[in-house]
């Protein structure tokens, strides 16, 4: 495996390097490698992601690479343990996400989706619908900062819609 | 960008801290309406009316087709059952669906609080047919009425499931869907199925039955739905199926009957599930075993079988006591099925609940689950 470094700069200055395979997780970064615009002395400049939402974003695609490569040799591996491997990661991911708070999750999403990394999306998405789904309307509010803009009335109404749910 | 920072090469896995931290109160960053969609497409159903109250947004974005496009990419669509009964003196039938409660999900049967009820469905509008059957394709839910059997050209109606609004299907003699199901139209011998058309419900569009299609032949194909099964096409009659598809003597029509992966169960109400493969040549009639906690059913009590997810659901009715045979409640099961041989399936009762109670006399008018 080619261990080809590149660098990435985050918004607030700080710079990490990255293996090209982890990078590569990123469909952005990886279009750009492809259009060779890439140039090995500089870093890639990230402006919407800050560093500590990057060393996270590199984390991630740090532990993923080795998944994705052994996908080539995974034809002799046994179901079992292809069943152990899987609960790994998940137990990772699992306790990756569990690490952070919903701000830093909102936040490492918002990264996933810019550097457009659909399985990070997908874990992060799932890691707050998780959060959210037993969570009272305030909760949620707070959570993705949004305004109540129903009326009493209009409240009311929902609320005896779905009576049935709210008893 | 200038860069005034000297390169840090840093792979260290603590996160720097912040450059400006925020408390968890206050959150800094909402997220594009796409993402959030994201998010609520993963969040199950049920726990859907208490986010509709979050904000307008949070509720258009629930009850809109983009949710139910996204949860089908995902494969998150969840099998929701719904029953439609009409109450005496009502104009009108109503439509309840089958509401989990959260947190009691596995639990079983608790007396006089149940954690599964037949939540009312708001409709806005209602076809101008009877109704008395009906298929669910996807997330509509086709009627099939006693009008579309009498005349060639009257129009299908379906209910579709995210809006819960009727709408009308273009005119038809024939129907297809993408599980091969055939809704008969019109007066149609079988040789002459040929030549009419079928509706699909994907592209919503007419086209002629393909000429070399195998039709299994049952009888008098009339007004019937016409299910594809490995050997050809089964036609069932929702009303009097059992007499010519199972040929079993009714005595008074019954009997309620579901397919599950090409086994047709039924209840007979002399009290007994049974099942029969019509893929298996001379195939009998056999005895669902276990049921263990099943309650018996009274002889007068309506009973239907819904396939939900793979799973039998059995509702049925019974009086309430104390109301002097003013009211009934139904109550529903949840049967996994588990098939040990050729010759044996067993049933496990996974929990059962009073779901609703309603005026005696009603009607059952069907049951059916719809994926959404």
């Amino acid at each position: 495996m080619s261990s080809n470094m590149i660098m990435l700069k985050s918004s607030d200055g700080a710079s990490f390097e990255i293996e090209e395979a982890a990078a590569r997780k990123s469909k952005i970064i990886a279009n750009m490698i492809e259009v060779e615009c890439v140039d090995e002395d500089k870093a890639i400049p990230l402006q919407n992601v800050t560093g500590n939402i990057l060393a996270l974003v590199i984390e991630y695609c740090n532990k993923h690479i080795v998944d994705d490569d052994d996908d080539v040799a995974t034809e002799e591996a046994s179901e079992e343990e292809e069943e152990a491997k899987k609960k790994k990661v998940d137990d990772w991911e699992a306790e990756f996400m569990n690490s952070m708070s919903l701000e830093t999750m909102f936040e490492l999403l918002l990264a996933a989706n810019y550097l457009n990394i659909k399985s990070l999306i997908d874990l992060v998405c799932q890691t707050i619908a998780n959060n959210i789904k037993d969570k009272t309307p305030e909760e949620v509010r707070k959570i993705f900062s949004i305004e109540n803009d129903f009326t009493p009335e209009e409240e009311e109404e929902i609320r005896k819609e779905n009576a049935w749910a709210f008893g | 960008m200038s860069s005034r920072e000297k390169k840090r090469k840093k792979q260290s896995l603590n996160p720097s801290p912040s450059p400006s931290p925020s408390p968890e109160s206050t959150p800094n960053s909402s997220l594009p309406d796409d993402l959030v969609v994201s998010c609520l497409a993963r969040v199950p159903r049920l726990y859907h009316p208490n986010l509709s109250l979050v904000s307008k947004s949070f509720r258009s974005i629930i009850t809109s087709p983009e949710l139910y496009r996204i949860r089908t990419l995902l494969g998150r669509t969840e099998n929701f059952l719904y029953v439609c009964l009409h109450f005496p003196d009502e104009a009108n039938p109503r439509w309840f669906t089958l509401y989990r409660k959260p947190n009691h999900t596995t639990k079983k049967k608790k007396k006089e609080s149940s954690c599964n009820l037949l939540a009312p469905v708001q409709i806005l509008n209602s076809p101008p047919v009877e109704l008395s059957g009906f298929i669910a394709i996807g997330s509509n839910i086709y009627a099939i009425s006693p009008t579309i059997e009498d005349s060639p050209s009257s129009n299908v109606w379906f209910l579709d499931c995210l809006t819960h609004t009727w709408l009308e299907a273009p005119r038809m003699r024939l129907a297809q869907s993408n599980k091969f199901m055939y809704l008969a139209g019109s007066s149609e011998k079988p040789e002459s199925l040929n030549c009419v058309q079928v509706y699909n419900t994907k592209t919503q569009t007419w086209k002629p039955v393909l000429s070399e299609k195998p039709i299994f032949k049952i009888g008098n194909l009339e007004g019937k739905i016409y299910m594809k099964s490995d050997k050809g096409f089964l036609a069932i009659k929702p009303k009097d199926l059992t007499k010519q598809v199972v040929e079993l003597d009714t005595e008074s029509g019954r009997e309620s009957i579901c397919m599950i992966e090409n086994i047709t169960y039924l209840y007979v109400p002399s009290g007994k599930f049974l099942w029969k493969n019509f893929n298996t040549n001379g195939a009998v009639l056999r005895r669902l075993e276990g049921l263990e906690g099943l309650p018996k059913f009274a002889r007068y009590s309506t009973v239907k079988l819904v396939e939900h997810g793979g799973k039998l659901l059995v509702l049925w009715d019974k009086y309430v006591r104390a109301s002097g045979q003013k009211e009934k409640m139904i109550l529903c099961a949840e049967i996994s099925l588990e098939k040990r041989n050729n010759e044996e399936i067993w049933g496990k009762v996974e929990w059962f609940d009073a779901v609703l109670t309603v005026p005696n006399p009603y009607k059952f008018v069907g049951a059916v689950a719809a994926t959404v």
